[in-house]
């Protein structure tokens, strides 16, 4: 976990150097860190009382229970697009959400570039390059952003973002813009497919080799960093696993070495090459989980996975982030054995998840505290106002201030989420820096509109409901924005608000935008985002 | 893996959304803290080196052999690193701690841990954090037990001011109850008024449906109801404060000690403050990043004692500083060491008794992984902070623990609690010396609590000094004015009391 870039020791003109470190950390911490520090240490792995009923039952499939489906899986979702599901029927839907999607084309043809020979480099010439590479990640920031807002009702890049959480590696340390895009990409394709590739591919690439010092650990004195975070974080949990263990499999991941853009790894021969594998492997017999072997890193990986504990902590890490905080042990017991007998398979663990009435069980409704990004830009969405991320710096005020930067997870521990998003700092700056989309105004300047009042209340108003169009919004608006189902009392407080003294008759939603009515609709937007319904999903 | 239930006080602690907390809104509002025997004026900062802070490196056996056959590359040369005993030196970072050392100000207390020493960042953490052995699964913090115990039934009838104040994150386990999060979170004071007021939604008496939504309904509801009241109270101070006279460094450590030494100075209660410094998990490279942490952290930490001496609030802090874990004896292959088990908590404070504590750590005699061995359960320390710096009794710190644990003595004068008499009406002593150079002590006395202010005005009449005392406790006190950076001649020394204001003429000879 340590903060200083390491250094492949050979004379290798492409690592970067001393200068270029000191530059490249200097923007990271004056632009990517903040004291809203959202690092926490997770509550101790404890399930507590089931508190839902669970007879088998046919599932309902309403604008409800879509709503609470498509909160965890899709970015945002309006009220036509949770219609359509509704229309589509449960198994096309799940089809659809779980669908492999074509990959989108990189955000830039620097995802390949070669790197640059740092002591060639003149200093302003390396703090240019540093400049660039921060500028294109903050871009890579908005294109995944953009992605995350396409309107597909499908699920890849939140599983991109869960795996991104998962196997949090941070770009303060590991450097190049290339290698963090290369894993985003792995995260991408293999968003739903094996486990085991998926965790060869990104032990094996340039980023994580970096940010777990896999890269340049020799044999005569390994380093333990990888070797720990693979079995507490990744696959078994924390006293599933021997200190001897840690030793061992830290002898087993020698040799192996990265320069940011390539690695020395061969995924056909599942070893290394060149002579730091030669010289710096240790080829000789190590005891791992009562197993004696020349054991390499695949091994480790291998017998990691036949243990049952790894089912456990994947599915238990997919529970936590897809539907509560606490699960049932038996719950993902019944999703480990799907795991396990579909050889590692995500996608038919998510597929069991979502299609069960568990998932659907109304004591779940609202239990998620939204992460700050999906917040930020499912607001947006909603508010029909996509290209607000980025024409400003918005987006990375957000990021910063709420304590989830992407690409830069506060620790390897990724984003424990739920109640360690919300402190007396970060509550009413979520609060703050959400309704200045809507009055244009934020405690860090003020920015265009791109809210068209009208246009939004009209898609909220069914004509063929005979109801008040200005009851529909309220209810609408309560509906998407708020996490749990409104009462009686708020429902009448938010309609108070909107009519200000006036009558639901006099509500006409054809009126153009300059009319002091839609200064109600202002008003109640500005109240349902101060209300603690709206942090939960 | 055992898991202990909790032996709660025997006061029944309301089901979070039964209950609505409530403020015991006094009708004299300010600086009350009530129901509690955490009653004094006394303040413990508690500063976490995450990631585990290489105590070899900072307290250096430098005679040892040993140690730099073991570290060849990762070691303090001899010479470099800064004498303290015949045995001991800091590291050559640490300068200022160095002069504290000699001042009697820093007790280091020798390999603190616990047995069993876990390796993993977070469960070690926990472990700490909670006050558990290493088998066993706690779900409270001790401070938050603590707290739980001083003031029943927290969240209601919360006092006026918050329990603690954490610079980081929220739900650390350190302060967590059964049932809440006995700390605030703060960033800024001014901004977290602003942010604050005028977005909040009273909706205190609304219903909250009994569903796992439900509950993080009540949640978000508390967090935004403390918020709310708690900025006000922690605005007001921050106001209340004297315009800082330290620079402090431009570091995230050195705005926490700011942020701390202005809450104190205008006179906030709360007896908790958790600073935070990342960045001690040094297994690549650790020479350069740790010197920069260590001068960090020393940077700040003297700015603040200097302002606490100058505001004359000293004796009332402790500063602690504490990790998850030391680090490996032995380097590893990238310049760096591993995790390890026990290492040196250092307390500051004019309170603290000075020296070493324990002894120097054993080269020769690690455990099976290379770790040293533990000299004091970390429980020892917090429980003599439980018992001398707070006097709240051996009893409290056993309920807090599960068991008793001895106090180690690095307190000077142990808060007692026992019934004092009190004066029976606000007095004040001439100061002595007078004539003085550089400092003279004034004792008064004053039969219950009050502000206290005190004015320096020069020859002229002009107001040239305040010190804001706070709100202190009945009884005798004493102040002492350094003259230092005061012009020479004659001073007029004004104490404000809620009793009434008394002055005096003194002559400061330079």
């Amino acid at each position: 976990m340590s903060n200083l870039i390491p250094r492949i020791k050979t004379t290798n003109a492409n690592w970067p150097d001393r200068q270029a470190i000191r530059y490249h950390n200097k923007l990271i911490n004056k632009y990517w860190k903040n004291q809203n520090d959202t690092s926490a240490e997770p509550l101790p792995e404890f399930s507590v009382q089931n508190r839902s009923s669970s007879q088998a039952r046919d599932i309902s499939w309403n604008m409800q229970t879509v709503s609470h489906l498509l909160k965890r899986t899709v970015t945002g979702s309006t009220l036509e697009e949770i219609h359509t599901l509704v229309n589509d029927g449960m198994e096309t839907s799940i089809q659809n959400l779980l669908a492999e999607q074509e990959l989108p084309p990189p955000p830039g043809e620097w995802v390949s570039e070669e790197l640059p020979d740092w002591n060639s480099l003149s200093s302003e010439d390396i703090q240019e390059i540093i400049q660039s590479y921060h500028n294109r990640m903050r871009a890579f920031q908005r294109w995944w952003a953009q992605r995350m807002m396409n309107g597909e009702m499908n699920i890849t890049e939140i599983m991109t973002l869960f795996w991104h959480s998962y196997f949090a590696s941070g770009y303060s340390k590991v450097f190049y813009p290339q290698a963090m895009y290369q894993q985003n990409n792995i995260f991408r394709i293999f968003s739903m497919g094996n486990f085991r590739d998926l965790i060869r591919q990104v032990t094996f690439g340039p980023a994580m080799m970096i940010w777990l010092d896999i890269s340049g650990s020799r044999k005569n004195a390994p380093n333990e960093n990888y070797a720990r975070e693979l079995m507490e974080l990744f696959t078994l949990g924390v006293d599933n696993y021997s200190q001897n263990d840690v030793v061992a499999a830290s002898h087993a991941f020698t040799g192996y070495v990265t320069n940011g853009l390539q690695t020395n790894y061969d995924f056909d021969t599942m070893e290394g090459w060149g002579y730091w594998w030669t010289d710096w492997h240790d080829f000789d017999d190590k005891t791992f989980m009562g197993q004696t072997g020349p054991w390499t890193g695949d091994d480790i990986i291998n017998m990691i996975l036949d243990r049952d504990e790894c089912a456990i902590h994947i599915c238990r890490k997919i529970f936590k982030w897809f539907l509560y905080n606490e699960p049932s042990i038996d719950f993902i017991n019944n999703m480990a054995d799907v795991l396990r007998t579909n050889n590692y398979e995500i996608k038919p663990v998510l597929e069991f998840l979502f299609t069960n009435d568990h998932f659907y069980d109304s004591t779940f409704v609202g239990a998620n505290i939204q992460n700050p990004v999906q917040l930020y830009l499912g607001s947006i969405k909603r508010l029909k106002m996509e290209y607000q991320p980025f024409d400003t710096n918005y987006f990375n005020e957000i990021q910063y201030h709420l304590g989830m930067v992407l690409f830069e997870p506060p620790d390897v521990n990724g984003w424990i989420g739920y109640r360690s998003w919300l402190n007396s700092n970060t509550l009413p700056l979520r609060k703050v820096m959400l309704f200045a989309l809507i009055i244009h105004e934020s405690p860090f300047g003020n920015f265009g509109s791109y809210l068209n009042i009208p246009s939004v209340a009209q898609s909220l108003v069914d004509d063929d409901n005979e109801t008040y169009a200005i009851i529909q919004i309220v209810e609408n608006l309560a509906f998407l924005f708020l996490g749990i189902p409104l009462n009686e009392n708020l429902r009448q407080q938010l309609l108070e608000i909107a009519l200000n003294g006036a009558e639901p008759y006099d509500w006409n939603i054809n009126l153009p935008a300059y009319n002091a009515q839609w200064n109600r609709f202002e008003d109640l937007l500005q109240h349902i985002m101060r209300l603690p319904e709206f942090q939960l999903s | 893996m055992k898991r202990r239930d909790f032996i709660k006080s025997s006061v029944v602690l309301s089901a979070l959304g039964a209950g609505i907390p409530s403020l015991l809104l006094a009708a004299n509002k300010r600086f009350s803290f009530r129901n509690s025997a955490i009653d004094s004026d006394r303040i413990v900062l508690f500063i976490k080196m995450n990631g585990g802070n290489d105590g070899l490196n900072t307290v250096i056996p430098f005679q040892n052999a040993s140690y730099y056959q073991e570290r060849p590359l990762v070691s303090i040369p001899n010479g470099q690193s800064l004498p303290i005993t015949d045995t001991l030196a800091l590291h050559p970072a640490l300068e200022s701690w160095q002069s504290l050392f000699n001042e009697q100000k820093l007790a280091i207390i020798q390999g603190v841990g616990y047995i069993d020493g876990n390796l993993s960042h977070f469960r070690s953490s926990d472990i700490w954090d909670t006050g558990s052995d290493e088998d066993e699964e706690l779900t409270t913090g001790w401070l938050g037990r603590l707290l739980e115990l001083e003031y029943p039934g927290f969240p209601n009838n919360a006092p006026d001011h918050p329990l603690a104040i954490q610079f980081n994150s929220a739900n650390l386990l350190e302060f967590k109850t059964s049932e809440s999060n006995t700390a605030l979170y703060l960033y800024d004071p001014d901004t977290m008024y602003s942010l604050i007021t005028g977005n909040y939604v009273n909706d205190q008496n609304e219903e909250i449906p009994d569903t796992y939504g439900g509950d993080e309904l009540a949640f978000i509801r508390e967090l935004d109801y403390m918020s709310f009241n708690y900025s006000q109270v922690v605005n007001e101070a921050a106001q209340n404060a004297p315009n800082t006279i330290m620079n402090y460094p431009n570091t995230n450590i050195g705005e926490q000690f700011k942020v701390t030494a202005r809450l104190i100075a205008g006179g906030l209660a709360t007896p908790f403050y958790r600073l935070y410094q990342h960045g001690y998990d040094t297994h690549v490279e650790q020479l350069y990043r740790h010197e920069q942490l260590l001068s960090e952290l020393a940077d700040a930490l003297n700015a603040f004692l200097t302002e606490m001496d100058a505001l004359s609030l000293l004796d009332r802090v402790l500063i602690v500083t504490t990790s998850e874990f030391g680090r490996r004896v032995i380097e590893n292959s990238s310049e760096g060491t591993d995790h390890g088990t026990s290492a040196p908590v250092l307390v500051f404070g004019s309170q603290a008794n000075g020296g070493v504590f324990g002894v120097d750590p054993d080269l020769q005699n690690l455990d099976e992984n290379g770790n040293l061995p533990v000299q004091f359960d970390y429980r020892q320390v917090f429980s003599t902070i439980i018992t001398d710096w707070f006097g709240l009794g051996q009893e409290t710190a056993s309920n807090v623990f599960g068991e008793e644990f001895e106090s180690i003595p690095f307190i000077q004068s142990q808060l007692s609690t026992k019934n004092i008499i009190l004066p029976s009406k606000f007095e004040v002593q001439p100061a002595y010396p007078n004539p003085f150079n550089p400092k003279t002590t004034i004792h008064f006395s004053i039969p219950s609590k009050s502000h206290v202010k005190i004015n320096i005005f020069n020859i002229l009449g002009e107001l040239i000094q305040e010190y804001n005392l706070g709100f202190i406790k009945p009884g005798d006190q004493m102040f002492t004015l350094n003259g230092k950076s005061l012009p020479s001649g004659q001073l007029m020394i004004q104490l404000i009391t809620d009793f009434g204001v008394m002055s005096q003429k003194v002559t400061l000879l330079k």
